[in-house]
């Protein structure tokens, strides 16, 4: 049986900053309607690599291809239609304090689909009340939860339909209440909408959860990739010690 | 022996293209802010975005500006006249050739360097804690130019008020100057409020500089916010690499615009 052809894909993708190198050769194949979670230390480079596939980041060598076309090393001005059809949820949430939650939502409509402000805002409410926010909609994300906020930030980046969207970190500051509900709206994602989902996480709970697959990062390079289920049976020291969350083992860790 | 000079010699080199491309960088900068004009509200410019950095760069600003320059004023007529009362007693020309040089140089400059601390330091605070916040790449995200929705507004203002700063603070200065030199020297009044010695060369190169300044400030304040990185340590950076840069770029601007105009046009 052959595997399915991949939706995302990074071919032997190298990244340094500064002369020290994040990603050595690293490749990953993603396919359509799948959740990815890419695994790994701090600083193993999870953020950076799905950050090159939007284009916030630029590879120093190496492929990257999105639905059958290479998108690496594309100028500026040829990102925002890839950026409309592959969302990215950050860490921080990063809603703008100056716009109200319907702001925020409303920005990426008006920008990438052309809406007025007026239609933009009202298709912005409904999306917020699918992710039931629909009364906080006129707050400003200060006054707000974290766990509101980061909700808040996925109706924005679920507003536009993305095709793939890219978690960074989605459960992270979150109490294990709120971030099981983000695990249960990526998994809903990925089930009733054929959304790819790549999830960049520390969450084990989150893991073994939702995720389809697994990629640990290590040392620069995809050093394992399987299901939840493959990856804790593999019995390789370096994965085993990193999954129970072990300090002493073979598993070098920078900074420590 | 030659393995050091070799490494000292490729630290110079890299420090060299490090600041060329820096410099490359910065002036792209202002190309793209200066494009950001041009695109309008399409490229992201938020609505209302122009008169908000007026309020923030010009209204927030006045007292600062006032009251420093107000004193540079006093203190400067007290020791020119002082000065002058040692050498040779006469204070007629005090009034009338230190409103030449606050026209044509300390209003613009003084203003400029004030606000290169204030505002500049707040630019770069803000932009940096949005780049490592994220909150950049959210803008990219949302299919919104940075630069547009950050550098171009106070870009804008920021001439527009430096031009205005520069007016009012220059007026209160010459103002604190002149009742310094009445009641401490009986300078009457008549006499130093004279306005003769201002050529038409004089207030064109004060302006020409106000805008230069105005332009400068934002660019190298938004340009050290954009490279901040990691947390807020790197936010810290970028506010004095603002602040440092800003007031840097003043002076040089008027070492610039001052020795081009004695070569075009002569003296102001």
């Amino acid at each position: 049986m052959t595997s399915p052809p991949a939706f995302v894909e990074f071919r032997a993708v190298d990244k340094s900053f500064g002369g020290k190198p994040v990603l050595r050769a690293m490749t990953l194949a993603v396919t359509r309607g799948e959740a990815m979670f890419i695994i790994g230390a701090s600083g193993a480079g999870k953020s950076v690599t799905i950050k090159h596939l939007i284009g916030l980041l630029t590879i120093d060598r190496g492929e990257i291809w999105f639905d059958g076309a290479r998108v690496d090393g594309l100028p500026e001005s040829a990102w925002p239609p890839i950026r409309r059809r592959i969302g990215m949820v950050f860490q921080n949430s990063t809603l703008f304090d100056s716009m109200t939650l319907a702001e925020n939502v409303a920005l990426p409509l008006r920008k990438h689909r052309g809406l007025r402000q007026a239609a933009a805002v009202r298709e912005a409410r409904e999306r917020l009340a699918q992710v039931y926010l629909g009364d906080l909609a006129d707050r400003f994300p200060a006054e707000l939860s974290d766990g509101v906020r980061k909700r808040a930030a996925i109706a924005r980046t679920l507003a536009l339909d993305p095709d793939v969207v890219l978690f960074d970190e989605p459960t992270t500051g979150l109490d294990p209440q709120s971030a099981r509900r983000v695990d249960r709206l990526i998994r809903d994602l990925v089930d009733q909408r054929g959304v790819t989902a790549i999830v960049v996480s520390h969450d084990l709970p989150s893991i073994t959860g939702i995720a389809d697959r697994v990629a640990f990062l290590y040392q620069g390079t995809v050093y394992a990739v399987g299901t939840p289920a493959e990856l804790a049976a593999a019995g390789d020291p370096v994965l085993d010690q990193f999954l129970a969350g072990r300090s002493s083992g073979p598993m070098e860790t920078p900074g420590f | 022996m030659a393995g050091v000079v070799h490494r000292k010699l490729r630290a110079i080199g890299a420090t060299a293209v490090g600041a060329a491309a820096a410099a490359r960088d910065l002036w792209l900068l202002y190309l793209g802010a200066i494009a950001g004009l041009v695109r309008g509200r399409r490229g992201g410019r938020p609505k209302g975005a122009f008169a908000a950095q007026l309020f923030a760069i010009g209204n927030q600003s006045l007292v600062f500006i006032a009251v420093t320059l107000g004193f540079i004023g006093l203190v400067m007529i007290y020791q020119a006249c002082q000065q002058f009362n040692r050498v040779t007693g006469d204070l007629s020309q005090v009034g009338s050739q230190f409103l030449k040089l606050a026209v044509s140089d300390f209003a613009p400059t003084l203003t400029a360097m004030m606000l290169a601390t204030r505002v500049g330091a707040g630019i770069a605070a803000e932009i940096g804690s949005m780049k490592v916040t994220e909150q950049i790449d959210a803008l990219r995200m949302s299919g919104v130019l940075p630069v547009d929705y950050l550098i171009t507004p106070r870009l804008m203002a920021s001439i527009v008020m430096t031009i205005a700063l520069s007016i009012l603070g220059g007026a209160i200065m010459y103002v604190a100057g002149g009742l310094t030199a009445y009641y401490w020297f009986d300078v009457n009044p008549r006499i130093f409020f004279d306005l003769s010695a201002v050529t038409p060369v004089a207030v064109v190169l004060g302006l020409l500089k106000a805008a230069s300044y105005g332009a400068a400030i934002p660019i190298v304040a938004g340009f050290a916010g954009l490279r901040a990185r990691g947390s807020s340590e790197g936010v810290g950076k970028a506010t004095t690499a603002a602040v440092i840069g800003g007031s840097f770029a003043v002076i040089l601007l008027d070492f610039v615009i001052s020795a081009t105009s004695l070569v075009l046009v002569g003296p102001p």
